[in-house]
């Protein structure tokens, strides 16, 4: 077979045609092509515009659902650390008092003093009216 | 022929822009039609790719920097269109690039905007062959007749290397048309 050289051919063409008076109308397309995008690019801002105030006004419902939500978590939190915790802990853990003074330091047993800074007369009543006296002397 | 830059300038130019583009639409549509038809073959696709070509060096004019020249970025852009544009193509029909610019080779003969024989077909049918970059320096090189160094400033290679590309690309094909 006859070895095919490029340089040896005449020139090839591509053979490629377009459409009589193709190029004639190209340019007016074109610009109808340019006219219709930057209608489209026009049309985006007031698009986004209107996403933006959807997203502001579901941030507004979010925030306002929120606002009672946390209020009322606060409320219940303060309630717990003061009556709920103390009846907690008086009825139904297994603390006894001896767990509970093991975690007082001074400045607790200072407070509690300060507390039950109670008249002499007032402990003699208790004490004479409690009929566990001598075991709480024990104690 | 009017300075680059003032031209530039008179396409930016909002009084000026319509008649600027109009002279840069009438100079370049041939070149580049030829140019995108070489890559996508068939004279429909070439139009659509053309048209998205023009459109997008319109909405980029204002980024254009000046670094390379007008007549180079305007063939990147065309080139990068075509290359997109085929294997978006090839992409829905679930083929490969390579396979689908032989199905369009097949088609060509009953183009009717195709006016070629048998040593035309055999020769689009080689190039496909080639990898990517030596197809486009092939065509680039033989059917448009751009100087390497044109080539290299649209392509961003160097003129040596483009020279061996195009060596690698004659070789292959020589072999191919000879031995089909």
């Amino acid at each position: 077979m006859k070895e095919f050289k490029l340089e040896n051919e005449p020139k090839i063409v591509s053979g490629f045609k377009t459409p009589e008076h193709y190029f004639d109308n190209f340019s007016a397309k074109v610009f109808d092509k340019i006219n219709e995008e930057e209608k489209e690019v026009k049309v985006i801002p007031f698009y986004r515009r209107k996403k933006t105030f959807t997203w502001l006004a579901a941030a507004m419902v979010v925030s306002a659902l929120i606002i009672p939500i946390v209020n009322n978590y606060n409320a219940t939190s303060n309630e717990l650390d003061e009556t709920t915790l103390e009846n907690y802990l008086s009825y139904q853990s297994n603390l006894n008092q001896y767990d509970l003074i093991q975690t007082l330091d001074t400045k607790d047993i200072q407070e509690l003093n300060n507390n039950v800074a109670l008249e002499n007369e007032t402990l003699e009543d208790i004490l004479s009216s409690n009929p566990n006296i001598e075991r709480l002397i024990t104690e | 022929m009017i300075d680059e830059k003032e031209f530039i300038q008179q396409l930016l130019n909002p009084k000026t822009q319509n008649t600027a583009f109009q002279k840069l639409l009438s100079d370049y549509q041939k070149p580049l039609y030829s140019h995108i038809r070489n890559i996508v073959l068939n004279h429909d696709d070439a139009d659509d790719v053309l048209q998205n070509t023009f459109v997008k060096v319109f909405q980029y004019l204002k980024n254009f920097k000046g670094e390379s020249k007008l007549f180079s970025w305007m063939y990147r852009i065309a080139t990068n269109e075509a290359l997109t544009f085929l294997n978006q193509k090839a992409k829905l029909n679930g083929i490969t690039s390579e396979d689908l610019q032989n199905k369009t080779i097949d088609n060509l003969k009953a183009d009717v905007y195709f006016d070629g024989d048998d040593i035309q077909i055999k020769l689009q049918k080689a190039i496909v062959t080639l990898p990517e970059k030596q197809q486009l320096v092939f065509k680039m090189k033989y059917f448009e007749e751009l100087k390497y160094e044109e080539i290299a400033e649209i392509l961003g290679t160097s003129v040596g290397a483009l020279k061996a590309s195009y060596h690698h690309a004659v070789k292959k094909i020589e072999i191919y048309v000879t031995t089909n």
